[in-house]
């Protein structure tokens, strides 16, 4: 009765929602046996290195902290990824690993600062990190090529196998979205239930004995490292490092796939991603306008389905499903705390 | 000597200009809780719609900042009842609605006037002479309405009734509601003098600065510093926190130079935050 | 007037101890020179008129905010530089005056993460189950919490608190939001929660009666200051208490004494 693994039935369909989005990037490695076109493999790298970014987004959501640090991440792991290639380092595991790692670790003594912040405060703060990260960028051309950024990335190679298909750029991005969507459940499966009570009600939680900067450190790190293999996939599909990759307006962008598909499931970010970024192809924007129309489908998203994508996608399953995870739970209103600093 | 007194000036003049902005984003925050993510594009719009006003169809300048500032207010107050309103509470929500709104205005601007910055130019040029500097009179000009501008604001907010109903508002929404203030008048009046003061504000530098469709972002960002320096939602804070700024950016563009004046700015936004997560004028908040 | 240490007539060392406790913010000053003592099985009351410094007292006990000055010992052990968690961890334990839930989830799944947050390796899981069965909350395990009525809620949240296996218990205001036939639950409360924890328990509360009927000794608070403590019937009988707080006439007064 007590023991924590019981659920509501529910949890079921959140918990599996992650090795759904799983299933469906290993489903996405017979791209091939689908279709040769360019185009194809491009917009699907576009939508792994999206849906990337925006699980970064979707960990700390997972507290409802809105983190606009993702893209000033993805800068520091897709600049590593670079240096570290220009380096002679193109195995893409040895990659894989910097362009989490290094990020992961600067997020430690970044999160000692801005965790101590919550709500609107939280967010202003992060925004502000990624607009640091901007001005170290170009002011340090001697490391990062300042505002004219690192040009070229080598061919990257795994397990010894040089990695020459065109469609290469895509597996890459499939293999670093995998790993981060890996990385993500676990985490966010094994501090389920700290994260949510952080989301909920941090203060009652810290009034059991829950050592809340612990947890949120958990998240903080593997939010940045998840940016950070998204940003090496972004610099290997751009094979250029620049500053301009990284602005954090762009943080909207992940924001948007994070909310459109669904903040309360793993599938979210994969979802919105596809959506946004297919639909914004085959409506052939520019970079500039496809601005605009995001901005008003996350606002519709937010006015009329707060749940996204993945949220109608449960509530379906939950009306049609079996009868024990039929449960519509939708989510309330957020408590992102306005007036608290800390 | 002149150097430091030259600068001082300049720092003072860029901070009433700050002032301006960060009076309305404060206000928004203290009175309805919400971030405007859209403040630096509202800034922008005001910009264009008096270059709009002046080049297409040849108004006057000063009645087209007029407009600029009207046209703004108008689109805030509007914004506020048709979309924010419905989800007022959810602070993750109105946080991504003034975001989307952001993106909506930025492209709207584009496509209406194009990517290139247009030609937008103050209708005084020239200095004055004052002791041995010389100040630059479209700076001059710009600073005397922002005094007057905030000296209004103070008036609104302090000394009348609507003001009072805002600060109560703020204060306690519950409270202030069976007290009889009216947040459904109050909060699009709200939201529409922030517009405005953006708007305002825009219209009046952007000819000295420069105009394109992103000249927000980097306003957003300034204003996003004063008001966590100052402290979110104080008024008083933003302003004191807005001179500081000004003063500090002044002085790092004379004598440092370059974006790592800015970069020093934000260190020291994050280092006073790490002692006073409040900022300089906010609040003490509880422990927990 | 202001700093008499209390004794407390357990013969059991003391569990907590608080000595010259002060918190001001700025330069209010909400109580300084507060010290008194409690022993386990315990149940020391504190009342006082609103602005006494009641809430903050808990707030500044339990570490959620920090003591301009003064020591707070749990079990000779000095606590008062440990933060809001750690004394939680250590076994001190408050309860909030509203409701305070895992909105989000069930009642079971509320009770899990109390425990585990506490990380507390004597829990009485027999206990919980019997003062769940009292309140009428075992057959709502399954219940998302925010839709339990409001007395539910908090009678929850008292089994939340319980289930940590406190020391020392801080209840704020317990009684607030009850129901009269349910603030007898919150006697089984403490009744339970003394019998079967051996915990101290501080009952910050506004309701009289249940003061009477649970708490051998007092403390008034009045002005940040120590008005009075010791007997509670006593205490109650006492003029400046009574001209303080209770409003009550004097013949009332006799005829309960």
């Amino acid at each position: 009765m007590m023991d924590h693994s019981v659920v509501v039935g529910f949890r079921r369909i959140m918990d599996r929602a992650g090795w759904l989005a799983l299933a469906l990037l290993g489903a996405m490695v017979f791209m091939p046996f689908l279709t040769s076109d360019p185009l194809a493999y491009s917009i699907g790298t576009q939508i792994l290195i999206g849906a990337s970014g925006a699980l970064g987004v979707y960990v700390m959501l997972r507290m409802e902290l809105l983190n606009f640090a993702i893209p000033g991440f993805m800068a520091v792991g897709g600049y590593a990824a670079a240096i570290s290639a220009s380096h002679g380092v193109t195995d893409i595991f040895a990659l894989a690993a910097i362009s989490f790692m290094l990020p992961g670790l600067l997020s430690i003594p970044v999160g000692a600062i801005v965790l101590r912040l919550k709500g609107v405060y939280f967010v202003l703060i992060t925004y502000i990190f990624t607009e640091i990260v901007q001005l170290v960028l170009i002011e340090t051309p001697s490391v990062t090529g300042g505002t004219d950024g690192l040009i070229g990335f080598p061919v990257l190679q795994a397990f010894g196998v040089q990695l020459t298909a065109y469609s290469s750029t895509f597996y890459v991005s499939l293999t670093l979205a995998a790993l981060a969507f890996l990385v993500a459940i676990v985490t966010t499966r094994i501090f389920r239930q700290q994260f949510s009570s952080i989301a909920q009600n941090d203060v009652l939680a810290e009034s059991f004995g829950l050592t809340l900067w612990r947890y949120k450190t958990i998240g903080f790190f593997v939010s940045s490292g998840v940016a950070g293999l998204a940003g090496f996939s972004l610099v290997n599909m751009l094979l250029i490092a620049h500053p301009l990759s990284f602005t954090a307006t762009s943080a909207v962008n992940y924001i948007a796939y994070a909310f459109i598909g669904g903040t309360g499931y793993l599938l979210g970010p994969l979802l919105g991603s596809a959506l946004l970024v297919s639909v914004t192809n085959a409506l052939s924007f520019s970079g500039e306008y496809s601005e605009g129309f995001f901005g008003i489908v996350i606002m519709i998203a937010v006015l009329v389905a707060r749940g996204g994508l993945a949220g109608a996608l449960a509530n379906l399953w939950g009306k049609l499903g079996p009868r024990r995870f039929r449960q519509d739970y939708p989510r309330p209103a957020s408590k992102v705390s306005v007036k608290g600093a800390q | 000597m002149e150097t430091v007194l030259s600068t001082v000036l300049i720092g003072v003049m860029l901070g009433a200009q700050y002032a301006l902005l960060a009076l309305g984003f404060t206000l928004i925050f203290g009175i309805l809780g919400v971030v405007n993510f859209a403040h630096g594009s509202l800034y922008m719009l005001g910009g264009y719609l008096a270059y709009a006003a002046v080049a297409k169809a040849g108004v006057p300048y000063p009645a087209a900042v007029v407009f600029a500032t009207l046209g703004t207010a108008a689109l805030g107050y509007l914004f506020e009842v048709w979309i924010l309103q419905r989800v007022v509470d959810d602070h993750l929500a109105t946080l991504i609605l003034t975001l989307g709104f952001s993106q909506v205005i930025i492209t709207g601007v584009t496509m209406v006037f194009g990517h290139e910055a247009p030609r937008f130019t103050f209708p005084i040029v020239g200095n004055v002479a004052v002791g041995s500097l010389f100040i630059p009179q479209d700076k001059l000009i710009v600073f005397a309405i922002s005094a007057v501008v905030i000296c209004a604001v103070y008036w609104l907010v302090y000394r009348t009734g609507f003001g009072r109903a805002m600060r109560a508002l703020s204060i306690d929404r519950a409270v202030a509601i069976t007290l009889g203030m009216n947040a459904r008048i109050i909060f699009p009046l709200t939201v529409a003098l922030s517009a405005g003061l953006a708007g305002l504000t825009g219209s009046l530098i952007t000819p000295i600065l420069s105009l394109s469709p992103h000249a927000g972002e980097s306003v957003l960002i300034t204003a996003f510093v004063v008001v966590i320096l100052g402290g979110l939602g104080s008024v008083a804070g933003a302003t004191a926190a807005a001179f500081l700024v000004g003063i500090i950016e002044a002085f790092s563009g004379v004598y440092i130079g370059g974006s790592l004046g800015t970069l020093g700015l934000f260190v020291l936004v994050i280092a006073i935050l790490m002692f006073r997560p409040s900022g300089l004028f906010g609040a003490s908040m509880r422990g927990a | 007037m202001s700093t008499t240490e209390i004794t407390s007539d357990s013969s059991d060392k003391p569990l907590l101890e608080v000595h010259q406790l002060a918190k001001a913010f700025g330069n209010l000053n909400v109580f300084d020179n507060l010290s008194f003592q409690m022993g386990p099985r315990e149940v020391l009351g504190v009342i006082g008129p609103n602005g006494a410094g009641k809430t903050t007292l808990i707030n500044v006990l339990s570490g959620q905010l920090a003591a301009s000055s003064g020591t707070v010992l749990l079990d000779r052990d000095p606590i008062s530089r440990l933060p809001f968690h750690a004394r939680a961890r250590k076994g001190m334990i408050r309860s909030f005056q509203h409701t305070n839930i895992f909105s989000e989830e069930s009642v079971s799944e509320n009770l899990s993460r109390a425990k585990r947050f506490s990380s507390s390796t004597h829990t009485d899981e027999d206990g919980a189950r019997s003062l769940l069965d009292s309140f009428g909350l075992s057959d709502k395990l399954d219940h998302p919490a925010v839709d339990l009525p409001y007395g539910l809620q908090k009678m929850l949240g008292l089994v939340m608190v319980y289930i940590t296996g406190p020391r020392v218990l801080l209840l704020d205001e317990p009684a607030a939001g009850l129901e009269s036939r349910e603030r007898i639950l919150v006697d089984q409360f403490v009744e339970t929660a003394l019998d079967r924890l051996s915990c101290g328990i501080l009952i910050v509360e506004h309701d009289m009666d249940m003061v009477r009927r649970l708490c051998p000794r007092l403390i008034v608070l009045d002005d940040g200051q120590i008005l009075a403590e010791g007997d509670t019937a006593d205490v109650l009988r006492r003029r400046e208490v009574i001209e303080a707080y209770l409003g009550v006439t004097e013949e009332k007064t006799d005829a309960e004494g």
